[in-house]
């Protein structure tokens, strides 16, 4: 460091994106980090809630057309983990392994919201005026891809720079501060963009989704703005060949912790994400609430959500188990959907609120102590911190976007199958589809508690020496 | 700093590093041009001004 020039090390402090700063994470910085959370968040209202709505009822596109386009970017969550894998291995002379990747995903996001309206316009009936007929469908998968390619690359990288720069203590509530920005990203831009579209016309689509793709790229590159350590590499860094990726998977996957935590995060987001698209039509359809009532249930839920994010930093900084956090996620999610169900035999809205509040909590101690757990996987061998949370990010956004399309579809086959009495007059209640999908909910959070088990053991009989020496004496803390 | 030996003074920046900041700048216009073409592309069947 001493015998830097001084030119060199105004350079330094001049370059965009590098920062020679201390190891530690200032809050300014990490505000400014996390909103690159503010801006996938963003992408992901546009894509699954607004866009959705536009294309069937302003649009009139073809239902199963939109269906196709709003897989895309959950078919391409896997890659999510060979992203981290490059990121890892990224071969940089100035020393960025997370700033490229975070700056082509925001070129990819703003890229495909900027062509989307046009494509979306193209698709609605009868407002293509010259050219082969499949270019709206290309145009508009193009869009969909890149956009989704682009919230996966921005999220793995951010998150996993966000891991490079926490410390052990620090690690939970930065987490859980970047799981705050996702949803007050979310909920900022459904309110802004659903006021905006309020009196829908074709120009103001354009400005609305072109407007998203703009704020994109400014958060982040406002996020990203001098965030990676610099740590040049030598010539022989630089040159040694990268490792394949089926080596780095093998180490990841060694040693039997990091596949059980995929299983985990798996099988309890479709546990906690299956009822998504479903609360609302039970509380209007079953429970007979209005409206407005039933928008209280997305605010009812949110707060859930909310506290249980603040619990579980607070929990975990104190030195909470990450996986036994899961394991009480898990219990308040079997409350939850219990008091759901019970909700319509008891013809009770104060129970099912509660239940859709609880549902919230135990979703947001659930992912909180995941990922924390994620990022605590130690970096070893080939694979590096960006493989285990790209890993982590294509389970989680798989099983979400999955257990979406699992619980309409349940609920269809079911209530169809009910109401036409096939399975007997007692079942011959629209409620019966309803129930079948937070039963399957409860069925599956046991079997995460069971795939769940094995690693609080781990944790407890075989503590990495070092790591778990001064947290053991916690980890028994009650909740 | 790295060990390289041909360094691209005054910038404090070696060559590799001048050429991999360069490198970035370039590859984000080309993707930028590039989804500029299909946005053109696009606006274009839909209400072709030209003829």
């Amino acid at each position: 460091m001493s015998e830097r020039h001084p030119l060199t090390q105004f350079t330094i402090r001049a370059m965009p994106f590098s920062d020679a700063a201390s190891d530690a994470l200032p809050l300014r910085q990490l505000l400014r980090l996390s909103l690159f959370q503010v801006s996938v968040g963003m992408a992901a209202v546009m894509l699954l809630g607004t866009l959705n709505r536009v294309m069937i009822v302003e649009l009139s596109v073809a239902a199963w057309i939109v269906a196709v386009m709003i897989a895309l970017p959950v078919v391409s969550a896997p890659f999510r983990a060979l992203l981290g894998f490059k990121s890892d291995t990224y071969r940089s002379s100035i020393g960025w392994k997370r700033i490229p990747f975070l700056w082509f995903g925001s070129l990819y996001q703003f890229g495909g919201l900027a062509i989307m309206p046009m494509a979306l316009v193209i698709l609605g009936e009868g407002k293509q005026a010259i050219g082969p007929e499949w270019v709206g469908e290309a145009g508009a998968a193009l869009a969909f891809l890149l956009t989704g390619l682009g919230m996966h690359m921005t999220q793995t990288a951010g998150l996993a720079l966000a891991a490079d720069r926490a410390t052990e203590e620090t690690r939970p509530r930065v987490v859980a501060l970047l799981y705050v920005m996702f949803l007050v990203g979310m909920a900022v831009s459904a309110v802004i963009v659903g006021w905006l579209l309020r009196d829908f016309s074709e120009l103001r689509l354009v400005q609305v989704v072109q407007g998203t793709a703009v704020m994109t790229l400014v958060l982040n590159i406002l996020a990203l703005w001098k965030q990676e350590r610099v740590t040049p590499m030598s010539k022989e860094e630089r040159e040694a060949p990268r490792p394949s990726f089926r080596d780095a998977w093998r180490d990841f996957a060694s040693g039997g912790k990091a596949g059980r935590l995929l299983v985990v995060v798996f099988l309890g987001t479709m546990a906690f994400n299956m009822q998504d698209v479903l609360l609302e039509p039970y509380g209007g359809e079953i429970l007979g609430l209005s409206v407005s009532s039933t928008t209280l249930l997305t605010t009812m839920w949110a707060a859930g959500a909310l506290v249980g994010f603040g619990i579980a930093a607070r929990q975990l900084s104190r030195g909470q188990n990450p996986y036994r956090m899961a394991g009480w996620a898990l219990v308040f999610g079997l409350l939850a959907f219990s008091a759901v169900i019970f909700a319509a035999p008891l013809q009770s809205a104060l129970l099912f609120f509660i239940g859709a509040g609880l549902i919230g909590f135990g979703g947001g101690l659930f992912a909180v102590a995941t990922l924390t757990a994620a990022m605590t996987m130690p970096a070893e061998g080939l694979a590096g911190r960006g493989l285990a949370l790209g890993a982590w990010g294509a389970a989680q956004a798989t099983a979400a976007g999955f257990a979406i399309a699992i619980g309409g579809t349940v609920r269809d086959l079911v209530n169809s199958a009910s109401m036409s009495g096939l399975l007997g007059d007692a079942l011959a209640d629209p409620a019966t589809g309803y129930s079948v999908v937070y039963h399957v909910e409860i069925g599956l959070m046991f079997a995460t508690l069971i795939a769940l088990g094995p690693l609080t053991r781990f944790q407890r009989t075989n503590p990495t020496p070092g790591e778990a020496k001064a947290r053991i004496g916690l980890a028994d803390f009650p909740t | 700093m790295s060990d390289d030996p041909d360094k691209a003074s005054p910038t404090g920046l070696s060559l590799k590093e001048a050429e991999e900041v360069h490198s970035y700048l370039i590859d984000g216009t080309r993707v930028f041009g590039l989804l500029a073409l299909i946005a053109h592309v696009l606006v274009a069947l839909s209400t072709p001004w030209l003829g």
